[in-house]
């Protein structure tokens, strides 16, 4: 069974990456976002859950990478596709199929990206030509033919690693499992550990300097909550093996919670910020409008004067 | 000379721009021009009306939307909008002005839309959808869906907003956004902050023996400080990123590598 994907399998996941990247560029719906890859992946494939963890932690490595300018960014939606498939056709650990196969096909792809950009310049060239021929329908087409690089660009990469990389993928996992225990082991503490790059990329768009002790208010709240519910966690489970009577759920520390004690912060920041500003516009309205008044008064004066 | 037009922009037309802008919009985005045969695609049935088909002002006009053109896919209908109003009003003079509104506004545009639309959004979101994917829960991801077409909404209405408010709307924008997006980043840098004591399952196994005394490492950081580690080690890469020729892809790279080794060494383990 291991090792097999099927080929309705493989052109489901295909269709797939083509749609995701029009969504991507189009109408931005978060289906081209690698936690929804995760999850569609992980559906095809007959394992969601599995899906959701690979898709997760791919979606915390690539947090805070974007595209500006059209610069092409790391694919971690065509990484998660693979990745997903791959761990679980070959029965793959999840941390590891993330290190081993989400990341390095993620920034492989960035080429196939470049290239299918770069193809569109043919098309752009054609409509150049085409506004002096006044062919208004053939502009509209050759605009629309964009969308086939774009597709291609992530479908047949996407294609031809799910058809023919499977053999591959599971003779790995066995020398894996059996010769190479470190570094499978390695591979799941990195897997483990590239949610921290995403944090830090996405710390270094924030303006981390001016709202440091948010930063350090976040990370100890939580660190202490969540220790203290795991602890409280670990208690429970014991003392519901040992005595019968014994009963209660707990639950791991609410992130909405911890999330909503920021919020507070955020409104209260917000509030500061429009006043300053109202304060502001208000002073420098004042200033400005002070001479005019005079003069209208002065004005007023002197026809009140007239009459 | 100077042919002023006698179209008047419905909602139709409205309507027409933004289902071109949300379901085409940056399909021929290329090297050479980026966005800019894509704002000929979403404005040409307009033009053609305002200036008649066949008549050297479309082809003039066809020229001047088909020029280099770049800016956040979330906002740019904004830019839209003020251009209808102002060549529906003036017309073929209206072009140069035009032009350089779009190379005015498409910066400052892709500043505020890139850091609220492609930054901080997509982390919030992603964190919050991420987080509980990798408890296995989808709900998060639904958040996500309904956030984003809100998003699309939004967007469906700046252009006729745009359309009536001309250039005023973007001096009015930036106040408020200003003060909206400070408040933002808050919030961003506080769950991050709560990101890293949750989501990096990192720790050291290292078990020492001194003597008879057994002293298990970590055991002896999570006196200290517990989610320490994970602390420390994001405080390390975004020392790392910030180092001369650095990019994102990279640092993962070096992050794997790292990770194998220490992993190998006994340093490191998954938590």
């Amino acid at each position: 069974m291991h090792g097999d994907i099927m080929i309705w399998q493989v052109l489901l996941l295909t269709l797939y990456s083509m749609y995701q990247i029009w969504d991507d560029l189009t109408i931005v719906s978060s289906l081209s976002q690698p936690v929804w890859a995760g999850l569609i992946a992980g559906a095809i494939m007959g394992d969601v859950t599995k899906g959701l963890i690979i898709g997760g932690s791919l979606q915390l490595t690539v947090l805070g990478v974007g595209t500006f300018g059209g610069s092409s960014k790391i694919d971690a939606n065509s990484g998660t596709i693979l990745a997903t498939a791959f761990s679980i056709s070959a029965g793959m650990n999840a941390s590891t199929a993330v290190a081993a196969i989400g990341v390095p096909v993620a920034s492989l792809m960035i080429e196939t990206d470049i290239l299918g950009r770069f193809t569109n310049t043919f098309f752009q060239h054609r409509i150049d030509r085409l506004i002096d021929e006044e062919n208004y329908s053939a502009i509209e087409r050759n605009y629309l033919y964009g969308v086939f690089p774009w597709m291609l660009s992530r479908g047949i990469p996407v294609f031809l690693a799910l058809q023919f990389g499977g053999n591959f993928v599971s003779v790995a996992v066995k020398v894996l499992d059996t010769h190479l225990q470190w570094l499978s082991n390695g591979l799941a503490a990195a897997g483990a550990l590239l949610p921290a790059v995403g944090f830090a990329i996405l710390l270094r768009y924030l303006p981390v300097k001016k709202h440091i002790a948010y930063l350090i208010l976040g990370f100890t709240l939580t660190a202490l909550f969540s220790t203290l519910y795991t602890n409280v966690q670990t208690l429970g489970t014991t003392m519901a093996a040992v005595s019968k009577g014994f009963a209660g759920s707990f639950n791991s520390v609410s992130m909405v919670a911890i999330a909503l004690i920021g919020l507070a912060f955020a409104i209260n920041e917000y509030k500061k910020n429009v006043e300053k500003q109202q304060f502001t516009e208000l002073a420098s309205a004042y200033k400005n409008s002070t001479p005019e008044n005079i003069e209208k008064n002065e004005e007023g004066e002197i026809y009140g004067d007239e009459d | 000379m100077a042919m002023k037009t006698n179209y008047k922009i419905t909602k139709k037309d409205f309507n027409q721009i933004n289902r071109r802008n949300l379901f085409f919009n940056q399909l021929g985005w290329n090297y050479e021009k980026m966005q800019g045969s894509g704002y000929l695609f979403i404005m040409l049935p307009q033009l053609r009306k305002l200036y008649g088909d066949h008549t050297p002002e479309l082809k003039k006009a066809m020229k001047t939307h088909n020029q280099f053109f770049n800016t956040n896919p979330s906002v740019n209908t904004i830019i839209q909008g003020i251009d209808l109003a102002i060549e529906s009003k003036e017309g073929i003079e209206s072009l140069e002005t035009v032009s350089g509104l779009k190379t005015g506004l498409m910066g400052p545009l892709a500043a505020i839309g890139d850091s609220i639309f492609a930054s901080l959004l997509p982390a919030i979101l992603g964190a919050i959808a991420a987080n509980m994917a990798v408890q296995g829960n989808p709900f998060g991801l639904l958040i996500w869906l309904v956030a984003n077409f809100i998003i699309m909404y939004i967007r469906w209405i700046q252009l006729p907003l745009a359309y009536r408010e001309g250039t005023t709307l973007v001096t009015k924008m930036q106040g408020r956004l200003n003060a909206l997006t400070d408040a933002a980043t808050l919030l961003g840098v506080y769950v991050v902050g709560a990101l890293v004591a949750t989501l990096i399952s990192i720790q050291v196994p290292f078990v020492a023996h001194i003597g008879k005394v057994t002293v298990t490492l970590q055991n002896e950081i999570d006196m200290i400080l517990p989610k320490l580690v994970p602390g420390l080690l994001v405080g390390l890469i975004y020392w790392l990123l910030g180092r001369k020729k650095m990019t994102s892809t990279k640092a993962i790279f070096i992050v794997i590598i790292v990770a194998i080794v220490c992993s190998a060494l006994g340093i490191l383990g998954k938590g």
